[in-house]
């Protein structure tokens, strides 16, 4: 993919996106750019759920330099323009990874340009791989991401019908509007949380099996939050760091460690009279 | 019986269309025309009316709406325009009027709208009340849906969900329906359509209870424009008297102006994280910065654990902006949208339906 300013592009682009809101877009966006980090990748994670990121919230961080700013540097001074003086640091233990913050408020989100976003991004080309950490919706701003992805870590959490809904019909329309299957990766998220609806039937209705799933672990997950640190830090012994780690592995072509066997999550063999209503919704 | 009609219509053209029309029917009989408000006022008192047809396009006209209201109480007051306009629409409900019909009309179009206007509920104004989130999954759509079906139940009044989150609105799923017509033809048709052929766009959910359903495919999304989604809303509120939306999430110019042009906005966040009193408070000020002021603005926090008074108050100190409404959590509520089995039967007499119950109450008292 070129850049604007002609050169190719070297670095990888991981946008984390989802058609329902709330199910771990953040949460995965931010390990994904520790657990890379942490095998020695330079990693940027850029916070485009423009009107209410939560990157910072989750690590506790506080930035002058957002996104807002760099738009506006980026328009005033296009020739000096550094996107690196826009960026913030995460480090812990002698991991480190940059993050570009989202505005801080609403109504600088409002203003954003998506051409002049796309340029940032492509400024940050210096890093071997780049997170964006999306909201929920096929906004203009979301597509032009997506295009200039690598790949897309379409998560979904399948607890409730309208979140099913949304994951199938989101996934149809990623592939009515173009994106190749391979680049899009399914991402169960919660996966063994307590739910009506069975991961198989699930697969079965997307045609697709998942990616990668990760399980339910809402303990670990408040304790990350609350702290302020990746679940690596926070929780490093537990199952779904353990899993995420899989998850880096599958993205760096570096399968951690106990090789490329995704945690056996047992799926429920019962899915209740709900398949059938399921099965009438999609006509499958 | 026939409608004992008085005309007041100051262009001669449409007087003589009127009255011819009203003449050949059967259920209208003419007492009296008028070419001023004035007159009328004056002298129809002596023929017992029951029925007006008021020229709403004379701004005079349009005024003494409420004089009429005040002297012949009881009596249908139908304003007519000779090109729908949402606006005088709407300051002739303020002054009272039953409804407004588009000049020229048939007899038979005048009982639809007898009909119509007769079934919407009190004269009144309508209520828009906007649901808004600022990321989404705060239990907008099961709020919005819940306090619909209380609302007609209730007031026995006409209750319209709007489905605006177009991408992916989950309001067919919970009444487990799949209209053919949805908010797409009705905003692409909206300028050739009167309250009378706008209705049939809403899907019949029960009594008192009608969906504008969110089209099926989200890149449909992008023929909607937020002017015509303001159209069918404000056309809406002349055919029932609640008309509750269900917005996208977020601030776009959708959301925007739909808030813009509602009376209650509940701004609906679930606790999760924490973190979401700081997002409802960047709403706020979002909201306080476009408008100037907040007061149609209201607080509302889902799935609020412990529910308690103590809550409220730390979440309001936090907010800096009063907590208007706490929802607690309810498990069950998820099993039953998640059936679609919204509209046959609630859960009953749990702390959830409470809470939306008087919610429900509040609003219809402060509609009345
Ligand atoms: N694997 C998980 N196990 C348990 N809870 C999770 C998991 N992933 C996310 N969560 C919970 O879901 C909430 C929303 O996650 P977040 O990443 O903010 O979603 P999004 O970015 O998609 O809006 C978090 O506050 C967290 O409590
Ligand atoms: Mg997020």
């Amino acid at each position: 993919m070129a850049t604007a300013k002609g050169i190719e592009r070297s670095s990888v682009i991981i946008s984390v996106f989802s058609t329902t809101p709330g199910i771990g877009k953040t949460i995965v966006a931010i390990n994904l750019a520790a657990g890379l980090a942490s095998e020695g990748y330079k990693v940027c994670l850029a916070d485009l759920d423009l009107q209410f990121g939560d990157v910072l919230n989750y690590l506790k961080l506080t930035s002058k330099t957002t996104v807002a700013g760099a738009q506006r540097a980026l328009l005033d001074h296009p020739k000096t323009f550094d996107v690196r003086k826009f960026l913030i640091d995460y480090s812990n233990n002698g991991i480190t990874f940059s993050i570009l913050p989202a505005p801080l408020y609403v109504f600088d989100a409002y203003q954003t340009d998506i051409n002049i976003v796309k340029e940032i991004i492509n400024d940050l080309n210096f890093c071997d791989y780049i997170i964006i950490d999306l909201n929920s919706m096929f906004s203009a701003l979301n597509l032009a991401m997506l295009d200039i992805s690598t790949v897309i870590n379409y998560v979904g959490v399948i607890d409730f019908l309208p979140a099913l809904k949304n994951y199938k019909i989101g996934y149809d329309t990623l592939i009515r509007f173009d994106y190749e299957e391979s680049k899009i990766r399914l991402v169960e998220n919660r996966a063994d949380s307590q739910k009506l609806i069975n991961s198989n039937d699930v697969e079965r209705l997307l045609g697709e099996p998942f990616y990668h799933r990760l399980p339910n672990d809402y303990p670990s997950v408040k304790k990350s939050i609350n702290t302020g640190q990746p679940l690596m830090f926070a929780a490093p012994d537990s199952k779904l760091t353990k899993s995420f780690g899989e998850l880096v592995g599958l993205y760096s072509n570096r399968p951690h460690s106990q090789g490329e066997a995704v945690t056996d999550i047992p799926t429920e063999k019962n899915s209740g009279g709900l398949l059938s209503k399921i099965s009438n919704f999609f006509g499958f | 019986m026939a409608y004992r009609t008085i005309v007041i219509e100051n262009d001669e053209n449409f007087l003589e269309d009127i009255l011819y029309v009203l003449h050949r029917s059967p259920d209208f009989e003419v007492s009296a025309n008028y070419k001023s408000a004035q007159a009328a006022l004056g002298q129809a008192v002596m023929f017992k009316p029951n029925f007006f047809l008021i020229s709403v396009d004379n701004a005079t006209m349009l005024n003494s709406v409420k004089n009429f209201v005040e002297t012949f109480p009881g009596a249908f007051i139908l304003g007519t325009m000779s090109s729908w306009n949402p606006v005088i629409a709407k300051q002739a409900m303020d002054n009272g009027i039953t409804g407004c019909v588009l000049k020229p009309f048939t007899a038979k179009q005048l009982l639809d709208y007898i009909r119509l206007y007769s079934a919407r509920g009190l004269h009144k104004p309508a209520e828009l009340i906007s649901f808004f989130s600022p990321k989404g999954r705060a239990g907008r759509t099961t709020l919005a849906a819940v306090l619909a079906l209380l609302i007609a139940e209730k007031t026995g009044e006409r209750v319209a969900l709007i489905d605006a989150d177009l991408q992916f609105g989950d309001l067919p799923m919970f009444f487990d329906v799949e209209p053919e017509r949805t908010i797409v033809d009705a905003t692409q048709d909206i300028r050739l359509l009167t309250p009378i052929t706008l209705e049939p766009y809403f899907h019949k959910i029960k009594d008192g209870v009608f969906l504008l359903a969110s089209p099926a495919r989200p890149e449909y999304a992008e023929l909607v424009t937020p002017e015509s989604l303001v159209d069918v809303a404000m056309m809406s509120a002349n055919i029932f008297r609640y008309v509750i939306m269900d917005l996208p999430s977020g601030f776009n110019p959708l959301s925007l102006n739909l808030c813009r042009i509602s009376d209650l906005v509940y701004v609906t966040t679930m606790i999760n994280s924490g973190f979401e009193v700081k997002h409802t408070k960047k709403t706020l000020e979002m909201f306080e910065s476009q408008a100037g002021e907040n007061s149609k603005i209201h607080a509302v926090f889902t799935r609020v654990n412990p529910f308690t008074e103590e809550q409220r108050e730390k979440i309001a100190e936090q907010l800096d902006y009063p907590v208007d409404v706490m929802i607690p959590n309810e498990y069950q509520m998820i099993s039953v949208a998640n059936s679609g089995r919204l509209a046959r039967g609630l859960p009953q007499d749990t702390l959830l339906m409470k809470t939306i119950s008087n919610l429900a109450d509040e609003i219809i008292e402060s509609g009345k």
